[in-house]
């Protein structure tokens, strides 16, 4: 390597370096404070390294202390249903995106590429779906769930996004119209329907884009919140990141429970991330892909 | 054999139409059942005074008439932009760079991880964190500061520094969500087009003006579009880290609206209010739009 | 035999059913709900002695944290899907029961004469509103000094001066004066020090939170032994924070934050205690409900002290839970059996055997104080204040409850940060808070 090519990626090291820092610093101090007992939350907060680590915190969560013991370790002795909790995220995150994105990937192909009456102002409505706030569509659809009893089930809270969210169908339309629509008029020429050149030719070629698509619906899906606060609030049915509430203060001007919303967090944060490593290959190995062979 | 390819192209077009019909039918269901009926509904309401408890009131245009002269709501505004100014700029950038770090760190998939991580936060989590890392007293951030011989910052409790470090927060936990998207449309580029422009001289920067962003025009409208779009809505962060203070320095529109809900018992005016903020976000999106001709591919 | 066990076939058969119909009865399901999940052991014990005594009714108790309680309560209103009972709050009860969404009380309580004198005197009646009733207390909350005897040691105040500490508004007495012992800089000064700097302190003599319009664990103490008082009356609305007294409150308090000994507005966290747990705050004053927090999440020992003696004597605000059947319960006469016990002397003393909160009838207070004892806290100062004469004061009971927050919030901020003098911010911010009652 050259003394100029060498200078040259220094810059790009040191920009690395910084945006790792800046990303992970604070996940780091996630971890500490998951290990940092209670008592020691303030008192011992000037320091990098956890002032006395412990694991009690993880073993609260997880349910494996009894409650006064809890109590006595600044949590309030309630008892958490880890595992069913963790259950229902990975249940309601998982079927939402296998069905979102097979749907949205249908109707983005039909805005891209087919040609059918109105496609331009029902994609225009789709996109401004998009930019209704959240609030308006809450209330209503809870009063729908209520009508069709789907309160307090998994239905209730799967059902709004489980066919399409404006988002998906947007972001995949917009990668099948970056595709090189020679491959398509080849196939076309050659006779295929477009069904076949579908399921051939773009599905393959798009698979770093679905592969985001759903790591995006699947971690979208497990972070929501407000929706299934008021939608699932049975514990049957309550999913981890609304459970992970039950860390934050109880009482007016109280304070959180730190240890355990930490510990509570790191947990709830594993399943996403060993999905995002494995669809992560997904989304990089697609770099064979050409367009022009 | 002329007739026959007639024939063929026209039953071509029926059979495109009816698979058109097949895969727009399942998204389009439900669109209208949990989008446009929901959004339809929502309208009417914005018309009514109504608590959520008891039966909504027809008051026509009043909650809209009582918007305009609302001078918390045109704060609420004043705000909102600020945030997205302060915040859409900058995250996108950075997005930008580290979608190109991630792109040339082809064999590390374990660093492509990390900057993905506060992704994955909760919402609710990250506002906390926050909270107890900028905290002026004891938060690890202004110890630092401190010991490089600085006066701490007081991130979230004063005015001045209240939004930016909201901004802060939330470009913190996107940007690699971003990344990620840009990153998966640079994926899309063949790397020919690359190889190709680089014999012919183009170096670096200028590779990257004229080649690579043109093509990823289509990702980048969406990036653009749907962030600002999620800018504008921002709540969480603010609902936790600030509660739309010091004063009201960080009285954003979703802040401005769920309190007026839940808090207020007025869901109408709240609607309203949610419609506005809807004709403000179609009208910049469209824009948007149009100007970076999103619906073309290069 | 045959015919005598024939003649007994019908009755045994109609046991038979009995038994059989009795086995297959559905109990009653009520639901529960409260947002401390410190009190959930205390109340599934009450839970389970009730279930004990009424086998046809089960009870079932969920818990959701102060944050999410009211918004998931309304909607699941809206969703028609609300709990029988709910924990309800002063703040709130006017809302829920002017939107017709509570079940008025009062017959039942005739019915089954219920002898309300059992509670600590005036609790009662702040549930009720023309005549109508919407819960029976449950328990109550008062504010004391919560002092780290560490720092406290080290500064050289001692507990006679804690006990007895005085305060007016123009030179802030003997409270003042132990802020600043208690309040040092990097130098090791103390504020009593001539060399003392202001601008470099390491630890100050009190923290407060941000206040709201209650500032019950910030101002009320304080402004209340001036005489002061919120508006005319428990139910009425003319407020006052453009009074004279309120002023001269908020001004001596602002000016505690210049001079170091309270620690300024840009420094304390939003809605917690930030600075006391980590020992960079010799003090600061806090509400009975903390208790709990102060026995297992700080790493020093702390007293309670009850609030400082001011010109017309200690005050202290005090502030209770009850408990309301919602209007939509499909079960109200078993929910009534729920509240009932709830509200009984047996259930109350129960709940004060846990120690986490002080219950409203009277007999109760010596079984929490013995249980806070067991767990070696001292909370006299509590207690002392609530069974004291005229030391308690009731925030109004009035509707309009978050736009008066919110108002009073802002013109807080805007006066600790220094953006606006305190008797102009006040003027301003009183007169829109009683625009609203108009």
């Amino acid at each position: 390597m050259t003394n100029a090519r060498r200078a040259s990626k220094l810059p790009f090291i040191i920009v690395t370096v910084a945006l790792l820092f800046v990303t992970l610093f604070p996940i780091y101090w996630v971890l500490r404070m998951s290990f940092t007992l209670n008592k020691q939350i303030y008192s011992g907060a000037a320091t990098l390294l956890p002032v006395q680590p412990t694991m009690s915190n993880y073993m609260r969560v997880l349910g494996l202390i009894d409650s006064v013991t809890a109590v006595k370790l600044g949590g309030s002795g309630q008892k958490i249903n880890f595992f069913r909790f963790l259950f229902n995220s990975v249940l309601v995150s998982t079927i939402v995106t296998f069905a979102q994105v097979l749907f949205s990937a249908a109707g983005a192909y039909a805005f891209a590429r087919l040609r059918f009456p109105g496609r331009n102002k029902l994609f225009g409505l789709y996109i401004s779906a998009l930019m209704v706030p959240s609030i308006v569509m809450m209330i209503p659809n809870f009063i729908l769930m209520k009508d069709l009893g789907w309160l307090n089930t998994y239905m209730g809270i799967m059902a709004p996004a489980l066919l399409m969210t404006p988002y998906a169908v947007f972001f995949l339309r917009q990668f099948f119209l970056g595709i090189n629509r020679e491959l398509e008029e080849a196939a076309y020429i050659d006779g295929a329907g477009k069904l076949k050149i579908f399921l051939k030719i773009i599905v393959p070629i798009s698979s770093s884009s679905l592969a985001t698509l759903a790591v995006i619906t699947f971690i979208g899906q497990w972070n929501d919140y407000m929706w299934p606060l008021i939608v699932g609030k049975d514990e049957k049915v309550r999913l981890l990141t609304v459970a992970l509430g039950v860390f934050r203060s109880q009482t007016p001007q109280g304070n959180p429970d730190w240890g355990g919303l930490m510990a509570g967090t790191t947990l709830a944060i594993i399943p996403t991330l060993i999905l995002f490593i494995i669809f992560g290959k997904k989304i990089v190995n697609s770099i064979n892909f050409s367009g022009f062979r | 054999m002329h007739r026959s390819r007639i024939e063929y192209r026209e039953r071509y077009k029926l059979k495109d139409s009816l698979l058109a019909v097949g895969f727009v039918v399942p998204s389009l269901f439900g669109f209208l059942v949990f989008f446009a009926v929901p959004l339809l509904r929502g309208i009417a309401i914005s018309f009514t005074d109504w608590d959520l408890l008891g039966s909504a009131k027809y008051i026509g245009l009043d909650n809209y008439k009582n918007l305009f002269a609302d001078s918390e709501f045109w704060n609420a505004l004043f705000v909102t932009f600020q945030y997205v100014l302060w915040n859409i700029p900058i995250q996108t950038v950075l997005a930008m760079v580290i979608a190109l770090v991630m792109k040339a760190i082809k064999s590390s998939s374990l660093i492509r991880g990390a900057l993905i991580i506060p992704w994955l936060l909760p919402n609710v989590v990250a506002a906390l964190l926050a909270l107890a890392i900028l905290d002026p007293a004891i938060g690890i951030v202004n110890e630092g500061i401190k010991a490089l011989g600085f006066h701490p910052l007081n991130f979230l409790s004063t005015t001045q520094l209240a939004m930016p470090s909201i901004a802060g927060i939330n470009t913190w936990k996107f940007m690699g969500y971003t990344a990620l998207i840009i990153f998966a449309g640079l994926q899309g580029i063949p790397s020919e087009v690359e190889e190709a422009a680089l014999i012919d001289g183009a170096t670096g920067f200028t590779a990257f003006r004229k080649i690579t962003l043109p093509l990823l025009r289509p990702v980048l409208a969406f990036v653009l579009v749907t962030s600002v779009i999620g800018s504008f809505q921002v709540y969480d962060t603010v609902a936790i880290a600030t509660r739309g203070g010091p004063v009201n320095a960080t009285w954003v529109m979703n802040f401005f609206i769920f309190k007026n809900a839940f808090e207020g018992y007025r869901m109408g005016y709240a609607t309203a209010a949610s419609m506005l903020l809807f004709i403000l976000l179609v009208g910049i999106g469209f824009l948007q739009v149009r100007l970076m001709r999103a619906d073309e591919s290069d | 035999m045959l015919r005598q066990l024939r003649c007994l076939m019908v009755p045994l058969a109609m046991l038979g059913m009995l038994a059989a119909g009795s086995l297959f009865a559905e109990p009653v399901t009520i639901k529960y709900i409260l947002w401390d999940a410190n009190q959930l052991p205390a109340y599934q014990k009450v839970a389970d002695n009730f279930m004990a005594k009424n086998p046809d009714i089960k009870v079932t108790i969920d818990q959701a944290g102060w944050n999410d309680y009211w918004t998931s309560l309304q909607t699941s209103m809206v969703g028609g899907t609300a709990p029988d009972v709910f924990t309800d709050h002063l703040a709130k009860v006017t809302d829920f029961a002017s939107k017709g969404q509570l079940v008025d009380l009062a017959p039942y309580v005739k019915r089954d004469k219920i002898d309300t004198s059992i509670y600590l005197p005036g609790l009662a009646d702040l549930w009720t509103k023309d005549g109508k009733r919407y819960g029976l207390p449950k328990d109550w909350d008062t504010i004391a000094v919560v002092v780290n005897k560490d720092i406290q040691k080290e500064a050289g105040v001692t507990d006679a001066e804690l006990a007895n500490l005085t305060w007016n508004p123009k030179d802030g007495g003997t409270f003042q004066k132990v802020l600043a012992q208690l309040t040092l800089d990097k130098n090791g000064n103390n504020g009593l020090s001539p060399n003392f700097d202001p601008k470099n302190v390491v630890r100050y003599g009190m923290e407060i939170q941000h206040s709201d319009d209650r500032g019950q664990s910030q101002f009320s103490c304080l402004a209340l032994s001036t005489g002061w008082s919120y508006t005319d009356g428990t139910f009425k609305s003319n407020y006052h924070f453009d009074d004279p007294r309120f002023i001269q409150t908020i001004s001596w308090m602002l000016n505690m934050t210049q001079k170091g000994f309270i620690c300024p507005y840009e420094v304390t966290a939003l809605s917690n205690s930030t600075l006391f747990p980590a020992k960079k705050a010799g003090s600061t004053l806090d509400g009975s409900w903390m208790i709990g927090y102060y026995a297992n999440s700080v790493d020093f020992p702390v007293a309670f002290v009850q609030t400082p003696i001011g010109p017309v004597g200690r005050k202290s605000m005090t502030n209770g839970l009850a408990d309301s059947i919602w209007v939509g319960s499909k079960h109200k006469e078993e929910a009534w059996k729920w509240v009932k016990y709830l509200a009984s002397a047996e259930a109350e003393t129960t709940v004060g055997t846990f120690g986490v909160v002080f219950p409203a009838v009277k007999a109760g207070v010596d079984n929490a104080l013995a249980a806070y004892k067991a767990k070696n806290m001292n909370v006299t100062a509590f207690t002392d204040l609530a069974t004291g004469k005229n030391t308690t004061f009731v925030y109004p009971v009035l509707d309009n409850g978050v736009k008066v927050s919110e108002i009073m919030v802002q013109a807080f901020d805007t006066i600790f940060l220094g953006k606006g003098e305190v008797a102009a911010t006040l003027k301003a911010a009183n007169a829109k808070v009683n625009a609203l009652f108009k």
